[in-house]
């Protein structure tokens, strides 16, 4: 039971290969949000979401396509971080690398379907062989806690720093220049084969694949947060001690936890570069690394839907303040962010969730107490 | 020469290094408060410095000046935000991380883009042919006179036991009567004056931006981390390792190398001493 | 009845009936002319307006912003364009290049902007093009750059180095002499620059003693200006950029570095003179465009329309100048065309002779390249701060990228060349 296969692999066949076995998890104690008016109001948002997709205008289109872009990467440090305690200041880094990587393999090697996919899947697996890398780097030298926050942004930086000085011509990858600070364009669109024809994948497209990549990758979340990986993360989170004396394989949870958390940054950063075919250095700087953890944190890091919900309202909330609040934007944007952490430490989501329960709870109660059944029994019960 | 000349570069970043990183290691190190707005103290520092040297405050009341400014804010949010994050270091994160937004820039809007800078005093030096400015040998002197006047105080003054007493065992100091409240206020406030001190100090060797703390809190956060909980067993020799990387580097391949060189240079010593220097300093003294 | 009658009664209908006819299309082609005449007198040409107020390059953007703004208010006051009026549309990118995309878009898409005017860094410009080329939105960069776009869309104000270096390197090489030493912003607009400054000070039989590329992160100047004094040079050239990078002239002159510098970016973006405390910026060197200190009347006055509107700004830098620009650029180009339609537009720009009386002097727009002509100043920071203008070269042309096979009159283009990486001949 000591390889991350091995954990990953008697984590879901636990269940036994049985679909049923597998979706119970989806309804885990891991994560929030698990009654049928849940699930409803989820299939209602996606329903909404299609029919803003077919209904609304090209830019508000691609501008809510350029929002889901982030969630990956949102969704990923939510499983690093709100389950396995691991906070990474280097999703930028990772986000960056696979950006860079699909721009140098599609600008070199053409932007029919084939490539695009494959270009996606390889600059998905560099990620992630970065990630083993470096968490092997960290974890298996017995880095933790916030050291791992330093050693993440270091690592974010020092791509940053490299890469911002790539631009004369000697810094290319066969056809592709680096080309430094200004950051690489031209990069193609995503392509499919869709009835024998090559279809780019833009505008009302590209929204809607990644509607449906959200929700594959929230729903295979959690799944993966409610099985037996998933609690051996928290319970590492909770107190790697007494975790490791229990007989789980810390490091290798860690090591496990933290390359999924990464890849799915650096799919973010794919999907941004087939969004804007523009990728720049500064995508890696500080302020891009630490805005994953305020969307994160404000959404509420425990829990996945907290985290997704969160990461949207923060950027679509940055996004108007910069709009309407002119120079106070960022002032205003401050301000609030303040506001959630003092008055809802736990993340707004998080809490909005627990007082709509506590509502719940007590409107039931009380109808409980003036139900007349009840009260009759009572009464005949006094006498 | 060329050793006098790397010697004082060196010695430059070493103090560069100590100056940034003194007031975080007491906030962080210390006080386990992670304050993504230790660049707005300094600036802070920096701001209130310039405004009253052209007042015609004189300069180093003008930077006595910055630092009390700085420690003031320090008290006042500690008093208001983070009072309330202590134990919740992640949760501290993000409140710093918001004020540092509030801060610089509404500085922004407050002094615009941009304020006019102080001159350099006290001239240069000539050895052989090459210069160098007399002040930031002045630095030098006042990191060393931090770090001595930070080893005196924690070490030999009342206040210092008390502070040391709230930050190792804070149940154990409240019940035996220390008023931890104040004890940590003005804990915070100190660490934010000495953020404050490095930006008066540097002010007149920088141009004076609402975003200019930006440049310090890199260098500051990896000093700290890589020296670990104590100011004076971590900072310092933490602040000699990486300065030496630094400037050899820069010295021999440029800036460049430099830069990223401090970074790898971080990553390895976090792997080669997880818990810091401190910790390992402390654990071979035992 | 009658068939004569209803014969007769027929034919008189059928006379009155073209008549009528003739009445009825002539009242609604009236009606039609007032309609459209109307309509297009309400609706104002409309410029968007991308430039960073907030964040790092807030020096920079607040007086772009205002360049346009106040050139957008005296044309109106003119009575506008074409008998409609300008109305700009603007967004604070918060020098963040996402908001460069992401305002972008809603600027072409959602507003349908006419014209789209901003970006500073290149970099940011670099995020905008690929989202105008897609839409084929007319669009004008405002300030100096590194040069080497060559786009059918994209229309420049500002300079370029090869045309002010071509003047500012020969002048200081035979002021102070051969030896040249460059320290420079380690990215695309440092190197580039640098790359030129290598060419002209051979071009000029002198010799490179020294290059450093800096990261834009570093602040603290040591080990640059040892190794300056070290390698001795006759004239340093600077291209520092960014607030860390400036902190540079403080120390050096703290370190009592004595060479004389030169630079067409420090100075006239940045307006370091005014920031560095005296004597910071002594014995530098500028060749600009533009500086607020011009001793000229046409600019004397502009500066006046400008303090009269915007009385706390700080500093009227180049760019703010070079976007006032753009707009009667742009303004010649609609009334040239007769209509705001943008490939019409563009055709106007390109016919030669568009030129404008800005208060640098006259500036014109190449045909070929889309670049612009330029009055070149070069002047010196005195001791104090104050500065001496001591040259002018008028009518300096961007020539290389033309002279390298940029013609956008014959063929679009959407790329940016480098001197090691230029157009092919065609």
């Amino acid at each position: 039971m000591d390889s991350a296969e091995g954990i990953l692999n008697g984590g879901v066949l636990r269940g036994g290969w049985r679909l049923t076995g597998i979706l119970r998890l989806l309804n885990g104690t891991q994560t929030l949000g698990r009654s049928r008016s849940f699930w409803s109001a989820v299939g209602l948002v996606l329903v909404i979401a299609s029919i803003f997709g077919i209904t609304s205008n090209p830019f508000q289109i691609g501008n809510a396509a350029y929002f889901l872009v982030w969630t990956f990467m949102a969704l990923g440090l939510c499983v690093m971080w709100g389950y396995a305690g691991i906070l990474s200041f280097g999703q930028t880094a990772f986000f960056g690398l696979a950006g860079y990587a699909y721009s140098v393999i599609t600008i070199n090697f053409g932007d029919s379907s084939g490539l695009t996919l494959m270009a996606l899947l390889v600059s998905l697996g560099v990620t992630a062989m970065f990630a083993g890398f470096v968490g092997y780097f960290m974890f298996y030298g017995g880095v933790t806690d916030v050291f791992v926050a330093i050693i993440t942004l270091a690592t974010t930086l020092v791509f940053e720093t490299f890469l911002a000085q790539t631009a004369g011509p000697e810094w290319s990858i066969g056809k592709a220049r680096l080309n430094g600070f200004n950051g690489m364009t031209g990069m193609p669109q995503l392509a499919i084969r869709w009835l024998g024809s090559e279809v780019r994948l833009d505008g009302r497209l590209l929204f809607f694949v990644l509607l449906v990549a959200v929700t594959v990758v929230y729903l295979g979340l959690r799944i993966l947060v409610n099985s037996r990986f998933g609690r051996a993360l928290v319970a590492i989170r909770e107190n790697p001690l007494r975790a490791a004396m229990l007989g789980f394989n810390v490091r290798a949870h860690q090591l496990v936890a933290f390359v999924i958390g990464s890849t799915l940054a650096g799919l973010s950063g794919v999907m941004y570069v087939a969004w804007g075919q523009y990728i720049t250095p500064s995508s890696m700087g500080l302020y891009s690394a630490v805005l994953p953890v305020i969307w994160v944190a404000v959404g509420g890091r425990k829990d996945l839907t907290a985290a997704l919900i969160g990461t949207l309202v923060v950027l679509y909330l940055s996004q108007a303040l910069a709009i309407y609040g002119s120079q106070y934007a960022l002032v205003l944007l401050g301000a609030i962010l303040l506001a959630v952490v003092m008055l809802a430490p736990d993340g707004f989501v998080v809490s909005a969730a627990r007082g709509l329960l506590k509502w719940r709870h007590t409107t039931v109660l009380g109808r409980r107490r003036t139900d007349p059944a009840e009260s009759s029994k009572k009464h005949a019960d006094a006498r | 020469m060329a050793l006098i000349a790397f010697l004082y570069q060196f010695a430059d970043s070493f103090a560069f290094l100590v100056l940034c990183a003194a007031g975080l290691a007491i906030i962080f190190g210390m006080m386990g408060v992670i304050n993504l707005a230790h660049g707005e103290f300094i600036m802070l520092g920096a701001y209130a410095t310039a405004i009253s040297a052209h007042l015609g405050i004189p300069l180093p009341l003008a930077m006595a000046c910055g630092t009390v400014a700085a420690a003031g804010a320090g008290i006042i949010l500690e008093r208001l935000v983070i009072r309330h994050l202590y134990g919740r270091p992640l949760d501290s994160i993000i409140a710093t991380w918001a004020i540092s937004l509030i801060a610089s820039q509404g500085m922004l809007i407050i002094a615009g883009p941009t304020i006019p800078g102080i001159a350099t005093p006290l001239g240069s030096f000539a050895i052989g042919n090459l210069t160098f400015s007399t002040y930031r040998i002045l630095l030098v002197g006042a990191a060393l006179c931090v770090l001595g006047s930070l080893y005196y105080l924690f070490v030999h003054t009342r206040y210092g036991i008390y502070a040391r007493a709230t930050i190792q065992a804070p149940d154990m100091a409240r019940a035996l009567g220390l008023n931890t409240d104040i004890v940590y206020c003005a804990t915070f406030g100190l660490g934010a004056g000495l953020a404050g001190l490095a930006g008066a100090l540097y002010a007149p060797t920088m141009t004076l931006v609402p975003t200019m703390g930006a440049g310090f809190v890199i260098p500051a956060f990896i000093t700290v981390i890589v020296g670990g909980g104590d100011v004076l067993t971590g900072t310092a020799p933490a602040a000699g390792i990486l300065g030496i990387a630094q400037s050899a580097l820069t010295f021999k391949y440029g800036t460049l190398i430099g830069q990223v060189g401090l970074l790898l240079a971080v990553i390895l010593a976090i792997r080669v001493l997880p818990r810091g220097i401190s910790e390992w300093i402390a654990r071979r003294a035992s | 009845m009658h068939p004569t009658t209803i014969q007769s009664a027929r034919e008189r209908t059928m006379r009155i009936e073209p008549m009528m006819k003739c009445l009825m299309i002539t009242l609604l082609c009236s009606l039609c002319l007032i309609g459209t005449a109307a309509l297009a007198v309400e609706t104002p040409i409309k410029i968007g307006l991308l430039e960073d107020s907030t964040g790092d390059f807030a020096a920079a953007g607040i007086p772009k912003v205002h360049g346009v703004e106040l050139a957008v208010a005296e044309i109106n006051a003119h009575g506008g364009v074409l008998g409609r009026k300008l109305e700009i549309i603007y967004y604070d990118t918060q020098s963040d290049n996402r908001r460069y995309q992401e305002f972008a878009r809603r600027v072409i898409y959602q507003d349908k902007v006419d014209v789209l005017f901003g970006a500073f860094s290149s970099a940011s410009r670099e995020a905008v093009r690929p989202i105008v080329d897609q839409a084929k939105q007319l669009y004008f960069y405002n300030n100096e750059y590194e040069g080497g776009v060559c786009d059918k869309n994209v229309f420049f104000s500002g300079e370029v180095p090869d045309q002010v270096l071509s003047k500012l390197v020969p002048w200081t090489m035979d002021r102070f002499g051969k030896n040249v030493y460059t320290i420079a912003a380690d990215y695309n607009f440092g190197q580039i620059s640098a790359e030129w400054i290598r060419k002209f000070v051979a071009e000029h039989h002198g010799k490179m003693v020294g290059q450093e590329f800096i990261p834009l992160s570093v602040s603290q100047f040591n080990q640059t200006i040892s190794n300056i004094q070290a390698a001795k040079p006759d004239i340093l050239m600077t291209l520092m950029i960014g607030a860390n990078q400036v902190s540079f002239f403080q120390q050096a002159a703290a370190a009592n570095l004595t060479t004389p510098m030169a630079s067409f970016v420090n100075g006239p973006t940045f307006y370091e003179h005014k920031q560095l405390p005296p004597p910071a910026m002594n014995n530098m060197y500028i060749a600009a465009n533009y500086m607020e200190e011009l001793d000229t009347p046409e600019n004397h006055a502009f500066v006046g329309r400008w303090h009269a509107k915007y009385p706390n700004e700080k500093y009227i830098s180049q760019v703010g100048e070079d976007s006032y620009v753009g707009v009667y650029l742009y303004v010649k180009g609609v009334e040239k065309a007769g209509t705001t339609e943008k490939a019409a537009v563009i055709k106007a720009l390109e016919s030669g002779g568009m030129c404008v009386n800005a208060p640098e002097g006259q500036v014109c727009v190449d045909p070929k390249t889309h670049h612009t002509s330029h009055t070149i100043s070069l002047m010196q920071v005195l001791p104090n701060h104050s500065l001496k203008r001591l040259e002018v070269w008028k009518g300096v042309q961007p020539s290389w990228l033309a002279e390298a096979g940029c013609d956008l009159t014959k063929h679009a283009d959407q790329s940016q060349y480098t001197p090691s990486n230029p157009p092919s001949r065609k």
